[in-house]
């Protein structure tokens, strides 16, 4: 685990319709997970609110060890809620260097706490040009954030 | 330093004229968290993609049930216990029965089948006619209750008829006296009856009529597949159902450390009871061990195949929906979303009758007749 200190998004942090957003990392928009800068050439990756609000009561995690590979689009750990499990799905290829033990041992951190001690790994990037297909600008961000609030929605994936 | 160590002040806490109000039945109850789902009550999905429109209720007391099974999450005399929303492993969500009621009524269309679950508690009866009134008066979809049969007599079952209940569950969970008696009758804070069970099946037959009873029978508690087929062909002698249940041991009660029970032998039960209940099949076309272990199926391989293949043997034991469709079907309800499936909520595909088959071993029991 790292032994550096677990900051809330260090940039803004906006509602969209009841679900907070920090507009200072990535997102692939299918998996819901974030991207955030950690370092010359290392990442931070962890879930948005949606994948986790959407994926039920968590239940368990399992995450690699530090020194596993990382390939953009394969999985890298799993989570299981309450009557769901997916592959957590890594966004971009590297090298472990962190993993966050607290998270593996309370999911519920990514619950309470998604964008700062609710992270799951840190990464050595192999390929840093792989960041320019997730999202990054604040207002494109936005407005996939909101379409697929609106999607669980309407699926009944959110509560309402 | 503190702000108590500076004086600082803080206003008291209001007195309280009463008590909190307590969220107990009929006004509130639990329900199945797949069913908080389908009713907008809680956000979650499913991993696989399939209907679902089975809604599972509880009664909820302080006190708990009064009952204590040795396998059961609801037991009373549980150590380290805070029930919280947690029952079989998983968050099984408070909530009004009115809101409840109103919500189910608004998504009716996509219902299959409702189910009160009572428990053993001295006001267990009286809410669940409270309940059922207030869900019949809104709701058309059919409706089953899982009786607690210490609370039960045959005019209690003739009112649940009255109201509108087509179908009755009886958690008989151990298949034979002696297995009943040592884990639900002669524990600390026992008693339950046999015979009090098997008079409430009794009458709920009468009453109800034919496949109109269930029978819950829990496989991986102590028993041996003997005991569960005799049952089996008992029950369908009688036109009475068998829902199987898998074993799943829940965290802090007395048989927490018990293991589950193989998948082989639960695939194998799951055929048996199938093969018994709907293709007509006898006792003595089972052959067991000196342990009561099945050891061979005396039937024509292509038959069991062509069962096998079909894939409903596989799936969730429940009562039905209103034209007979799967009704109840309990998805990860006796198993982890991240285990195998034990029974499937839906019809198995292709890649599963292929798991399924691997799991069975068929090789090893079946003696091919052709």
């Amino acid at each position: 685990m790292s032994s550096g200190p677990q900051p809330r998004a260090a940039g803004p942090v906006v509602r969209v319709r009841g679900f907070d957003l920090a507009l200072d990392r990535r997102y692939e928009p299918a998996t819901h997970i974030w991207v955030a800068d950690a370092g010359p050439g290392l990442v931070r990756i962890g879930m948005d609110p949606l994948g986790a609000e959407t994926s039920g009561t968590l239940a368990q995690i399992s995450l690699p060890g530090v020194g596993a590979d990382l390939a953009a689009g394969r999985p890298f750990g799993q989570l299981e809620a309450v009557k769901f499990v997916g592959p957590l799905t890594s966004p971009v290829s590297g090298t472990v260097r962190a993993v966050n033990d607290a998270v593996a041992a309370d999911p519920g951190l990514i619950e309470r706490d998604p964008f700062g001690a609710g992270w799951l790994i840190e990464a050595e990037l192999a390929d840093p040009a792989e960041l320019d297909g997730l999202l990054t600008d604040a207002a494109e961000i936005t407005a996939w954030y909101e379409a697929r609030i609106e999607d669980y929605v309407r699926t009944g994936a959110i509560a309402r | 330093m503190t702000a108590e160590a500076v004086g600082a002040r803080r206003s008291p806490l209001p007195l309280l004229t009463r008590s909190a109000p307590r969220q107990i039945s009929p006004d509130f109850v639990r329900i199945s968290y797949a069913s908080a789902i389908t009713l907008g009550m809680k956000s979650g999905r499913f991993s696989r993609d399939f209907e679902f429109g089975g809604i599972n209720l509880l009664l909820n007391y302080d006190e708990g049930c009064l009952s204590d099974c040795g396998y059961c999450g609801l037991a009373r005399s549980r150590q380290n216990v805070d029930y919280g929303d947690q029952f079989i492993r998983v968050e099984w969500p408070l909530v009004g029965t009115d809101e409840l009621v109103d919500r189910m009524a608004e998504r009716e269309s996509t219902l299959t089948r409702l189910c009160i679950s009572m428990v053993t508690h001295g006001h267990a009866y009286a809410d669940t006619c409270d309940i059922t009134r207030r869900i019949a008066a809104k709701v058309r979809t059919p409706l089953s209750i899982l009786v607690a049969p210490p609370t039960l007599n045959r005019e209690r079952l003739e009112t649940f008829k009255a109201l509108g209940v087509d179908m009755i569950g009886i958690g008989l969970d151990a298949v034979t006296e002696q297995l009943f008696r040592s884990i639900r009758t002669d524990v600390p804070a026992g008693g339950l009856k046999w015979e009090k069970y098997w008079e409430v099946i009794t009458d709920a037959r009468e009453i109800f009529g034919p496949w109109k009873v269930n029978v819950h029978t829990l496989v991986g508690i102590g028993e041996a597949d003997q005991d569960l087929i005799d049952l089996f062909v008992a029950l369908r002698d009688r036109q009475i159902f068998s829902y199987l249940f898998c074993f799943n041991p829940e965290p802090d009660s007395r048989m927490a450390d018990h293991p589950k029970s193989p998948l082989v032998r639960w695939r194998r039960m799951q055929l048996a009871k199938h093969l018994i209940e709907t293709e007509g099949y006898d006792a003595g076309q089972f052959e067991f061990d000196a342990d009561g272990g099945l050891i061979n199926l005396d039937a024509p391989r292509t038959a069991v195949d062509a069962v096998v293949d079909a894939g409903v043997a596989f799936m969730t034991n429940g009562c039905p929906g209103e034209s007979g469709e799967p009704g109840c079907t309990r998805p990860y309800g006796s198993y982890r979303p991240a285990e195998p499936f034990r029974d499937f909520p839906f019809l198995p595909t292709p890649d599963d009758l292929i798991e399924i088959r691997q799991q069975l071993r068929l090789d090893d029991v079946v003696r091919s007749r052709g």
